[in-house]
């Protein structure tokens, strides 16, 4: 039977990592959805050097473990002077990590959207600005809403990362409450009910979304 | 008004347009017919820059087409262009569709735009549409919407692309109808069509292409009665014998 005075003796601390772990996933969520829109629209820009800059990021980033973007940010930034809270150098590290997989799934969703939608917008006098704004980022933003959801909750889930450079998160409240009372299972169980209290609800939102708009196409 | 000068498009190390030399005057009505394959789609988009040209002279209205000073979304305004998949705007209503450019690139006031956006729709027969979405035409009304968008400019020229190949044959009619109308009102058109009829019906010339290369340019009476190329014949006789 689980032990539920685990859970009350030490709410104090579960509540704290929560609400630390929902504030980094929120500040990665905004910070991440906007340096990946930017990063999107340059890697498909006719403008060279920022699509040089924007493969490269995304490249680079993609293809390493999320730890080391946060130990880069951690440890990293120390070495040049830069010194930065664990709370800070993580979601920095969580937000720059989830940046590039949202430039990619945004960069998807351009792409998703037919020749002719710019064709027929250029040949009528549009800019490449306007076509972008009016055209094809409304038609994009719902082909990417799903899988754009899908990344928001491996965000949440990925915030847990912050446990490993004393972030002050869930999971690092989690591991110091086993350390205290040598229970391991209960003390985990309930993190784990304390993440779900975030994404169940966001995936929730995530299908509701993609019904309302499949119904708009 | 269009004017082509031994123009040359290269796709890598292919040659799609062979030294293409073909004047279009103000008011013409042009039919550009042959083969698929025959560059007929690529000579016609050269003419807005939807397809660059490699080499040769393309001047349309007075100005260079391809020139790196030409401001291109200033010609574009004049060029009013007609797809084969109608190319509307999904996420928009037939109102929004017609009035989004004269807003956002002449500058024209909403009220202003609607006003001339639902003159055209009443032009091609369907007023009754304004407040639709796309989906919700059949195909023929949603062609006759994009040509509405793109009169809604009030362009100095037209460009239809293969208008009616996507089009069941009960729907043809309806748009074959709105572009002759408008041929008579003096609209300069380039058409690139297979429609047999409405080249005989409506051209002031047939141009002939195959394989990148204009092979006839004479009227509708010439090109029917004798076309003077083997391949033209060829061509004639599998189109109409079929």
């Amino acid at each position: 039977m689980i032990d539920f005075s685990i859970l009350f003796d030490h709410m104090d601390m579960y509540l704290e990592g929560f609400w630390n772990t929902l504030q980094a996933s929120l500040l990665a969520l905004v910070g991440s959805f906007v340096l990946g829109t930017l990063f999107a629209i340059f890697r498909i820009s006719p403008i060279r050097p920022l699509k040089w800059i924007a493969t490269a990021y995304v490249e680079f980033v993609r293809n390493i473990p999320l730890i080391l973007v946060v130990f880069l940010f951690f440890v990293g930034l120390p070495a040049i002077g830069i010194v930065l809270e664990p709370f800070i150098a993580g979601t920095l590290g969580l937000t720059v990590y989830t940046a590039a997989f949202i430039a990619e799934t945004i960069r998807a969703g351009i792409l998703a959207i037919p020749k002719g939608q710019t064709e027929a917008a250029r040949s009528s006098g549009l800019t490449y600005g306007q076509t972008m704004r009016y055209i094809i980022l409304p038609q994009a933003i719902k082909v990417v809403i799903p899988p754009m959801g899908n990344q928001f909750i491996n965000l949440v889930k990925n915030s847990s990362v912050l446990g490993v450079i004393a972030g002050l998160d869930l999971m690092y409240f989690g591991d110091l409450i086993s350390a205290d009372t040598f229970v391991t299972f209960d003390v985990y169980i309930f993190v784990a009910v304390f993440y779900l209290i975030l994404t169940l609800p966001l995936s929730a939102f995530v299908s509701y979304l993609e019904r309302r708009l499949a119904g708009s196409r | 008004m269009i004017s082509f000068h031994q123009v040359n498009k290269h796709y890598g190390s292919f040659h799609v347009l062979k030294n293409i030399n073909l004047h279009i005057n103000q008011g013409e009505v042009v039919v550009v017919i042959g083969p698929s394959g025959s560059g007929k789609s690529t000579m016609v988009r050269c003419i807005n820059r939807l397809e660059t040209v490699t080499s040769g002279e393309l001047v349309v209205d007075g100005v260079k087409v391809n020139d790196k000073n030409t401001d291109i979304n200033k010609l574009r305004r004049d060029i009013g262009m007609v797809f084969q998949h109608f190319n509307l705007y999904p996420h928009k209503t037939v109102l929004q569709n017609i009035t989004l450019a004269p807003t956002k690139v002449l500058g024209v006031s909403q009220k202003e735009a609607e006003e001339t956006a639902l003159y055209y729709l009443e032009k091609v027969g369907i007023p009754e549409k304004a407040e639709m979405l796309p989906t919700q035409l059949s195909g023929g009304q949603q062609q006759r919407v994009a040509i509405a968008r793109g009169l809604a400019m009030r362009p100095k020229i037209m460009l239809f692309d293969e208008p009616t190949s996507a089009l069941d044959p009960e729907t043809i009619g309806e748009v074959l109808d709105v572009m002759k109308k408008l041929a008579k009102e003096g609209m300069t058109m380039v058409v690139v069509t297979h429609e047999m009829g409405f080249a005989r019906e409506v051209a002031d010339r047939i141009v002939f292409m195959d394989q990148g290369t204009i092979l006839e340019d004479s009227t509708p009476e010439e090109f029917f009665a004798s076309p003077r190329e083997e391949r033209a014949r060829l061509f004639l006789s599998r189109i109409l014998n079929h």
